[in-house]
């Protein structure tokens, strides 16, 4: 072997006598059996004893990957040396520093790394350590990074996700007897998917260090410090992996709601020219907010003029090139000047989407904190410009949500009815569907079919639509979508965009149910499609009204198993709602609140959202983290899956406000009528707490921004994109922002430190991962209380009515 | 008025106990009424202004106040 390869290899991985191990297998890598000038050369660049490298040249190498199953506890020895490759250091180049005994106790306590990452076996008595002068420095160190002796600190709380070694149920009464009746019907649910197929979480994905960005990988960067590779192919760091990674979530989740947005512009714009009929604007107060937010001119134009204008003006944010989106003039003003000042407010929509997927492409954008920064910045896009259009919208043609009663969970499901349940998060299709299901001559055929009426419900954000403006029931959230099939009841599931299970085909085949697509931006094999054209949108509702009225007669009696479980739940809160409650027509006003937050009769606002995840048990994240916050006096604001899991558990009643909150909140909930969650709509509508947040700071005694509030926010069971998206949107708005379930970066500590700490400096909010939904609830309310300390808040002052002597006085 | 109203007792500023009017509302569910249908109260463009000027006033009134337009800026 050449002389000059050893060196390189040797010098490759810093000359570091603690990496003997790892520099004989790339020795071995190029001639197997080393001859003894070699053991010489490394010896004495090592600083080791002859013997010392000689008993590791002939240790026997672990076979790296594809271990044959069932032999995983016996090293697999290479009995050929592999064929010579190009001088090639596998991968680090990078000085190690000697750890801290300390660190290294720590080291010994983690859990286990994955096989795959496993090394090469017992490394020989330590060697001393080496000097500084015998070390290479860092042939590769990224400008921006750190020294990397922080790196090693925080390598060693890394986290590795448990296998699930026990199915995770449900909070939901409705969820585990349907699992069995599935089992018995040879359904299979996601449940059932979860503990087999995919019962082992990939470490490397849910940390966040596999890259799968070009055709030289996938690359995985290792989990355990000195054990495995530290960079890519293309030296990519688990720094620059991870935050590239989140980064495209972001761009992703912001893409979904914002092309929901555009649907949603579309239709608006057609609804506004009279060319769609079933559409129309409904609320014309809302249309006025929204023109005077865009800078356009009401006068006495008629209201159809003013929406082509508003609907042209929304349209136009998605191609917006310079300047800033016109919503975002909504943020309190110390907010906007935050966001002006880090360069992070939003062009436009469609803009900084792209220019995220740009910069997490392949050799682009390799600084983490300027990744994280147009990820805050495409967030944005989406939280005060795609989401905040949908939200604002809808609402005018639909109707701004007002407080309305209706029910929720399985039982809603009728035995003698035909059961249409609609699934997914655009409300334009299902609007027309609540009209086409009241239609009489659909009825009348159902009744022909021999059924009592026609039972509409809805699963996830659509559900949240349709219920806050019209009061549909709600049948269950993301998880219980396919067990809706299971009960056998439902006739006809249709679906649109978002959160939609493939399996929704498969499952259905067990029952009778069809499974009808209606957007040609989701289309599943094996369901029926049934396009949805604006333009003929009743008829398109009513051939799918009539499509399950069709299918009723097909259901199996045997098969039927309905809950009985349902509850009652007032929704609609609406920000403007809030607002309506808290003064009345003539004195609406966030004053109250303001005021119950000052006197601590309420500690703080938390807004809990976001999904259902399989890893996690159903609904059971949620509601103990709600339920420690009203128990602390935390009033909650809801959206999407979470709300549906509180609805379901009784929370979105008045009367949940005598059984669950502290004293201070009970009273003010029950002074105001209000439940102590409100359920504020559907994922897209995160954008109302964003700006019942700036209401509350406008209205003053709370500082003078979003940070500023005792406020936080939480997804304890995320499970999507959008929720990351969300998540960002808030933190980058100035909220304290608490995960659980996995949390994607934990694998690049620096990520790590730069999402946890170092933006609260920038932004006011920052990230925090607890898996555990009481912990998590008690991170937001030691935040909640430090901000109260902040303003002076935290603790009672005296009363003192001043008199006139008193106020003289003082001048 | 114990004798024909619900009472509650609650702790007042001072620590003292008092007694106030307790729960009145009748027990059950709202009706088909929906009478949450505030919106419906805004009858035309002007009162619909007007009230963007007054409920929502710190966006959209002329001489909007709060925290943002104090004397003395936090």
């Amino acid at each position: 072997m050449d002389s000059a390869l050893v060196i390189e290899i040797v010098d490759h991985h810093g000359r570091d006598p603690d990496r003997l191990m790892e520099i004989i297998r790339d020795l071995r890598l190029h001639q197997y059996d080393l001859p003894d000038p070699v053991i010489e050369q490394v010896a004495e660049r090592l600083g080791l004893a002859l013997d010392q490298v000689r008993a590791a040249a002939v240790a026997p190498i672990l076979k790296k990957r594809g271990r044959p199953k069932g032999k995983k506890n016996k090293p697999k020895l290479i009995s050929e040396p592999k064929p010579k490759v190009s001088v090639a250091p596998r991968v680090i180049l990078r000085k190690r520093p000697k750890p801290e005994p300390s660190l290294e106790t720590a080291a010994e306590s983690r859990p286990p790394v994955p096989a795959e990452a496993e090394e090469p076996a017992p490394t020989p008595p330590a060697p001393p350590p080496a000097t500084e002068e015998k070390i290479a420095p860092p042939a590769i160190a990224a400008v921006s990074e750190p020294p990397m002796p922080e790196r090693r600190a925080e390598v060693d709380s890394t986290r590795r996700y448990p296998e699930m070694t026990e199915p995770k149920r449900s909070a939901d009464p409705t969820v585990g007897p349907l699992l069995e009746k599935a089992k018995q019907d040879g359904a299979e649910t996601a449940f059932d998917r979860a503990m087999e197929g995919q019962k082992a979480i990939c470490q490397y994905g849910a940390n966040g260090v596999c890259c799968r960005l070009c055709a030289m990988g996938p690359c995985r960067i290792s989990l355990k410090e000195g054990k495995g590779a530290e960079r890519g192919v293309c030296g990519a760091t688990a720094n620059t992996i991870a935050a590239r990674n989140f980064c495209r979530m972001i761009a992703a989740g912001a893409a979904a709601h914002s092309d929901h947005a555009r649907a949603v512009a579309d239709t608006f714009i057609l609804a506004a020219k009279g060319e769609i009929p079933g559409f129309q604007i409904k609320d014309e107060q809302k249309l006025y907010q929204l023109a005077l937010d865009l800078g356009i001119a009401i006068g006495d134009r008629s209201v159809k003029e003013i929406a082509i204008e508003v609907g042209e003006k929304c349209l136009a944010e998605f191609g917006r090139q310079e300047g800033e989106l016109l919503l975002v003039k909504r943020a309190p003003l110390k907010r906007q000047e935050i966001w002006r000042k880090l360069g992070m407010t939003p062009r436009g929509i469609d803009r900084e989407v792209v220019e995220m997927m740009h910069r997490t492409h392949m050799g682009v954008d390799q600084d983490y904190r300027n990744l994280i920064l147009q990820g805050s910045r495409t967030s944005l896009a989406d939280g005060w410009g795609g989401s905040m259009i949908s939200t604002e919208l809808q609402d005018i043609m639909f109707g701004t949500p007002q407080p309305i009663a209706s029910e929720i969970n399985l039982g809603v499901l009728k035995a003698d009815e035909v059961n249409i349940i609609v699934h997914g998060h655009e409300p334009l299709l299902s609007e027309m569907v609540v009209v086409a299901s009241r239609d009489p001559e659909l009825l009348a055929f159902a009744k022909e079919k021999g059924a009592k009426g026609i039972n509409l419900a809805g699963i996830c954000c659509t559900a949240n639509e349709i219920l806050m403006r019209h009061g549909i029931p709600i049948a269950g959230n993301f998880l219980q979508q396919e067990l809706a099939i299971v009960t056998g009841a439902v006739d006809a599931m249709v679906v649109d965009v978002q959160c939609i299970m493939e399996n929704l085909a498969e499952i259905s085949k067990c029952y009778h149910t069809k499974l009808i697509t209606t957007n040609y931006r989701a289309k599943i094999i094996g369901a029926e499609h049934i396009q949805f054209e604006e333009h003929d949108a009743i008829n398109t509702a009513k051939k799918i009204v009539r499509t399950a009225i069709e299918n009723y007669p097909r259901r199996d009696p045997k098969k039927v198993s309905i809950p009985q479980e349902k509850s009652d739940m007032v929704v609609g809160f609406s920000h403007e709602t809030i607002n309506y409650l808290l003064g009345g027509l003539f004195r609406a006003s966030y004053r109250p609140l303001n005021d119950n937050i000052i006197n601590g009769r309420i500690r703080g606002i938390a807004g809990v959202v976001g999904c259902n995840n399989v890893r996690t048990e159903h609904d059971s994240a949620h509601l103990a983290m709600i339920k420690e916050l009203l128990k602390n006096d935390v009033i909650v604001l809801t959206t999407g899956c979470a709300a549906m899991a509180c609805g379901k558990a009784g929370l979105l009643t008045p009367e949940a406000a005598k059984q669950y909150c502290g004293p201070g909140l009970a009273e003010v909930c029950e002074t105001v009528g209000i439940p102590p969650v409100l359920h504020m709509g559907a994922c897209v509508d995160n954008s109302r707490i964003l700006i019942a947040a700036t209401a509350v700071v406008k209205e003053g005694g709370l500082g003078d921004d979003i940070s500023d509030l005792p406020a936080a926010g939480a997804a304890p069971e995320w499970m999507s994109e959008k929720a990351i998206a969300i998540g960002q949107y808030f933190v980058a708005s100035g909220v304290f922002t608490v995960f659980g379930v996995t949390f994607p970066i934990m694998g690049a500590p620096q990520v790590r430190d730069h999402l946890f700490s170092e933006l609260e400096g920038m932004v006011g909010g920052k990230w925090a991962f607890e898996p555990d939904p009481v912990k998590g609830a008690k991170l937001m309310i030691e935040h909640i209380d430090k901000k109260r300390k902040a303003l002076g808040i935290d603790k009672a002052r005296e009363r003192v009515l001043y008199d006139m002597a008193m106020r003289r006085e003082m001048e | 008025m114990a004798e024909k109203w619900p009472t509650v007792t609650k702790d007042s500023f001072d620590g003292s106990k008092v007694e106030i009017l307790g729960e009145t509302y009748e027990p059950g569910k709202p009706g088909p009424e929906a009478p949450g249908l505030w919106r419906n109260k805004l009858q035309d463009r002007k009162q619909m202004l007007k009230y963007l000027e007054t409920g929502l006033r710190y966006w959209y009134a002329k001489e909007g106040y709060g925290s943002e337009k104090r004397k003395n800026p936090a």
